[in-house]
């Protein structure tokens, strides 16, 4: 079956994991991807894990999981007969996309405005930590700068402590879905008048798109709510509660009420103060009690329990998975959201499936390319074999 | 010039975050949106609610903060579909959408006759998002859960959270705009199959199966090395300095905690809660990736010679003794401005930044100069609304303005029953009068949907 994005081609200039996530969900669509990488390799393909703990470029966890879909091919395009390559291919490329500091395409002559000029219909997406333009757009750093910026540390963490940034690097993911998003959409817009567009991603500000309301709530009452540790934030004193991870016998679960009945709390746990009416008048301040009620409760039963018990009450507990927990979930089984994926170094991985399913056009998943593996076939359709040798001589490719 | 998804008309039939902030995505750029909600579900007395401009109607539920933040841009039509005529309206709409889009539990739409097989009778290409929190096969198909039940169970709260402490949440909930652009993002790969093919089709969006692809490293890690990874704080995997540090106290600001207020205490500001001082909640990150940095932040805080200390001279040592690093580094930005200290170690090449709160981020240079909320007025409301954008701009096409608050509860039953699906007045008064659609939410007990 076709994949619904059949039929556009899309190159990424590889370097980190934003552009790399970003294409690979376009990949998944079915669009047809060719990853350009310095003929050192993405820097992906140095960050763990690393089968056995021993660095290999070709083993990478990290990249495995990034660029599955993908064509891979190599190219230096610090030299003017790399970027010669490069345009040639661009000539037959729908969607672009990069993820340098801002101003580094337009050094090698690859800026947005000499590339529209040539190519009017080229999608550029740039995906960079702060952005093209503004007055961070050339701050050094990345993660860890662009999510203390966005406000987004300020609500993870316990109130008592340092702000916290959750794991690994969730903004250069987020960006990365903000740009296919964006490619999208800008996608969408060509087919109406045939013009291109420049995508302009800012990583701070895909963290801050995922505030969920705390910056409106300042704005409009003039209160500023912080991190609040396991707790939900932002619940008023009359608002519901519990929303919050608890430990219990043998783990954590996350414990939620039911909203539209929270009585079936004092059911669930057998705790007629739960239902006491000054208690549901306002949950939130009794967040305190109710921790403890819940504690009482959960001591005596295990993560698979409790849920279990919550659930059948329709009482939204869920566990708290640790990793293997997730890779072994029978739910993940029945559906095959992991896919088995060969590869002639790493050996065989469960990686994870489609990130979405659509029924007629199903989510694309394949392993991820050695480096340079398609040297021959891509570059092969502008070049004859001895120009390439040559180039290779050169370190072009 | 049209906006980008001009032509498109979505049917929103959503509720909480996830489904909400996948259509107002698309409305933002010009899909026609048009939110159905039930004639009980928005509360009558919301906790929520900004407070009114003088003279505004006594209408709270068109004031509620979350609600109007994830529905600007759309239509707003109330249907009961409890009821036949409720859902044959609903169908009707169906009739005239490019696309439907829910996330309620799998079996809500069945057992309202509105599934995917009764939406193909009425328009065989329709496309339908769904976006259940575990999908609709499978052990879990008819749990129940909220954003962040679904970041405890794909791993990411317990890899979330301080290196002694529990297990975290990533924010209020990180599922929820994850699987919201994830929907976005397949209805228009969707809708373009359609245009060349001419078939609609069904997007399954499971919300716990998005996140899957966020935390793959760790998923990995079990299958190449056996190792269970867990909470390792700010901290980086091999780089060092890399973590927020303790500036100056600002005891001027009033900050509101909520956390102490839901530790029992008793509300009364505007949402019920009064304004206290948080002090010293003031902090910067700083995260060094290469050696010439390092020397540049020594440089900075007047210690060049730790740029040579064997403890610190490389990455290895450096991320071996972060302890000792964190404390000195720690013991000179206590006495610094967050905000000045970031202008200044960023114009000296160091990678750092203060640790906004979202007041400071409303107020912040950058975040104005690259409009990354928009101030929409409300009627009702005494300031404008900060409304959250994407956070990419089609830099061409300056296409993303939010043209439109979010609507009133009922707001638009008149202009889409009638002008859209050509109701004549008499039966949209009679859809009135008998509670089919209404103009202010009525008080029902837990029934429904």
């Amino acid at each position: 079956m076709p994949g619904a994005l059949e039929g556009i081609r899309v190159v990424e200039l590889a370097g980190g994991r934003s552009v790399a996530y970003c294409t690979k969900l376009l990949a998944g669509l079915g669009a047809a991807v060719v990853k350009v990488e310095p003929p050192a390799g993405d820097d992906c393909r140095r960050s763990g894990p690393f089968p056995g703990d021993v660095p290999n470029p070709e083993a990478s966890g990290l990249f495995l999981h990034l660029n599955t879909g993908k064509h891979g091919v190599t190219l230096n395009i610090e030299q003017a007969a790399g970027r010669a390559l490069l345009l040639e291919l661009l000539a037959e490329t729908d969607v672009l996309v990069e993820g340098f500091r801002p101003g580094v395409l337009d050094s090698l002559g690859l800026g947005y405005e000499a590339l529209s000029e040539r190519l009017p219909a080229l999608v550029l997406v740039s995906i960079t930590p702060f952005g093209q333009d503004g007055p961070y757009a050339h701050y050094a750093g990345g993660e860890l700068i662009a999510h203390a910026l966005s406000g987004y540390m300020s609500i993870t963490g316990d109130p008592q402590r340092e702000p916290l940034k959750p794991y690994s690097t969730q903004i250069e993911f987020q960006a990365g879905l903000q740009g296919a998003l964006g490619a999208g959409v800008a996608l969408a817009a060509r087919e109406q008048d045939g013009h291109g567009d420049w995508v302009d991603v800012s990583a701070m500000e895909a963290a801050t798109f995922l505030l969920g309301g705390p910056a409106q709530i300042a704005a409009l009452t003039d209160e500023v709510r912080v991190r609040n540790g396991t707790r939900l934030i932002g619940l008023p004193p009359r608002y519901f509660y519990p929303s919050t991870l608890r430990p219990c016998r043998d783990g954590y679960v996350h414990a939620h009420t039911n909203i539209r009945h929270p009585d079936l709390m004092a059911a669930l746990m057998e705790q007629p103060r739960l239902a006491e009416p000054d208690l549901l008048e306002a949950p939130a301040a009794h967040a305190d009690e109710i921790d403890a009620l819940m504690d009482e409760w959960l001591a005596w039963h295990d993560r698979e329990e409790a849920v279990r018990l919550a659930q059948e009450l329709r009482v939204p507990f869920t566990e708290v998975f640790r990793p293997d927990d997730v890779l072994a979930d029978p739910h993940h089984a029945a559906r095959g959201a992991f896919v088995e994926l060969d590869h002639p170094v790493a050996g065989t991985l469960r990686q994870p499936g489609p990130a979405v399913r659509l029924s007629a056009t199903p989510w694309r998943v394949t392993r991820a390319p050695l480096l340079g593996e398609h040297n021959a076939e891509v570059w092969g359709r502008w070049r004859t074999p001895a120009e390439l040798a040559r180039l290779r001589a050169l370190g072009a490719i | 010039m049209a906006k980008p998804l001009a032509g498109i008309r979505v049917l929103d039939f959503t509720n909480a975050v996830a489904g909400p902030t996948a259509t107002s995505i698309l409305g933002d750029f010009g899909a026609d949106v048009i939110k159905i909600e039930g004639p009980d579900t928005r509360h009558l007395n919301p906790p929520g609610a900004a407070p009114p401009k003088p003279g505004a109607p006594d209408e709270p539920w068109n004031r509620v903060i979350h609600f109007n933040d994830l529905n600007r841009g759309k239509r707003g039509v109330v249907l009961d579909l409890r009821r036949a005529e409720g859902r044959a309206l609903f169908l009707e709409l169906a009739k005239v959408s490019d696309a439907v889009v829910e996330n309620f539990s799998p079996r809500v739409m069945a057992n309202l006759g509105l599934g995917y097989p009764d939406l193909c009778r009425v328009r065989p290409d329709i496309i339908l998002v769904s976006m259940p929190a575990f999908g609709k096969s499978g052990p879990y198909k008819d749990r129940i859960s909220y954003g962040p039940g679904i970041d405890a169970m794909s791993g990411l709260s317990h890899l979330t959270g301080y290196e002694d402490g529990p297990p975290s949440k990533p924010g209020n909930f990180y599922c929820d705009q994850n699987a919201a652009q994830l929907a976005a993002l397949s209805l228009l790969a969707a809708v373009r199959h359609r245009r060349r093919t001419g078939e609609g089709q069904y997007v399954e969006c499971a919300m716990i199966e998005g996140e899957l692809q966020i935390v793959a490293e760790a998923l990995l890690d079990v299958q190449m090395n056996g190792r269970v990874q867990t909470r390792t704080g700010n901290r980086h995997p091999w780089q060092a300095p890399h973590g927020v540090y303790r500036c100056e106290g600002n005891r001027d600001e009033g900050i509101g905690n909520s956390g102490d207020e839901q530790r029992g205490g008793a509300g009364r500001g505007v949402l019920g809660r009064p304004q206290q001082a948080v002090s010293d909640d003031e902090w910067i990150a700083i995260g060094v990736e290469t050696d010439a940095q390092f020397a540049a932040l020594c440089h900075e805080m007047g210690r060049s010679e730790l740029a040579a200390d064997v403890r610190f001279a490389d990455a290895l040592s450096r991320h071996a003794n972060q302890d000792a690093l964190d404390a000195i580094i720690t013991e000179w930005t206590s006495h610094e401005n967050k905000h000045a200290l970031q202008r200044r170690l960023q114009a000296a090449g160091v990678p750092a930044g203060a640790v906004l709160n979202v007041r400071e981020l409303l107020e912040d240079e950058h975040v104005l100069a690259r409009d990354a909320f928009q101030d929409v007025t409300y009627p009702d409301l005494m300031r404008p609304f900060p409304h959250t954008r994407v956070a990419f701009k089609l830099r061409g096409r300056h296409a993303s303005r939010i043209d439109m608050p979010a609507p009133r509860f009922g707001g638009a039953n008149r202009p889409v029953l009638g002008g859209l699906l050509g109701l004549s007045q008499e039966m949209l008064d009679a859809l009135h009068t008998s509670g089919i659609t209404a103009e202010a939410p009525v008080a029902a007990q837990g029934a429904g949907v």
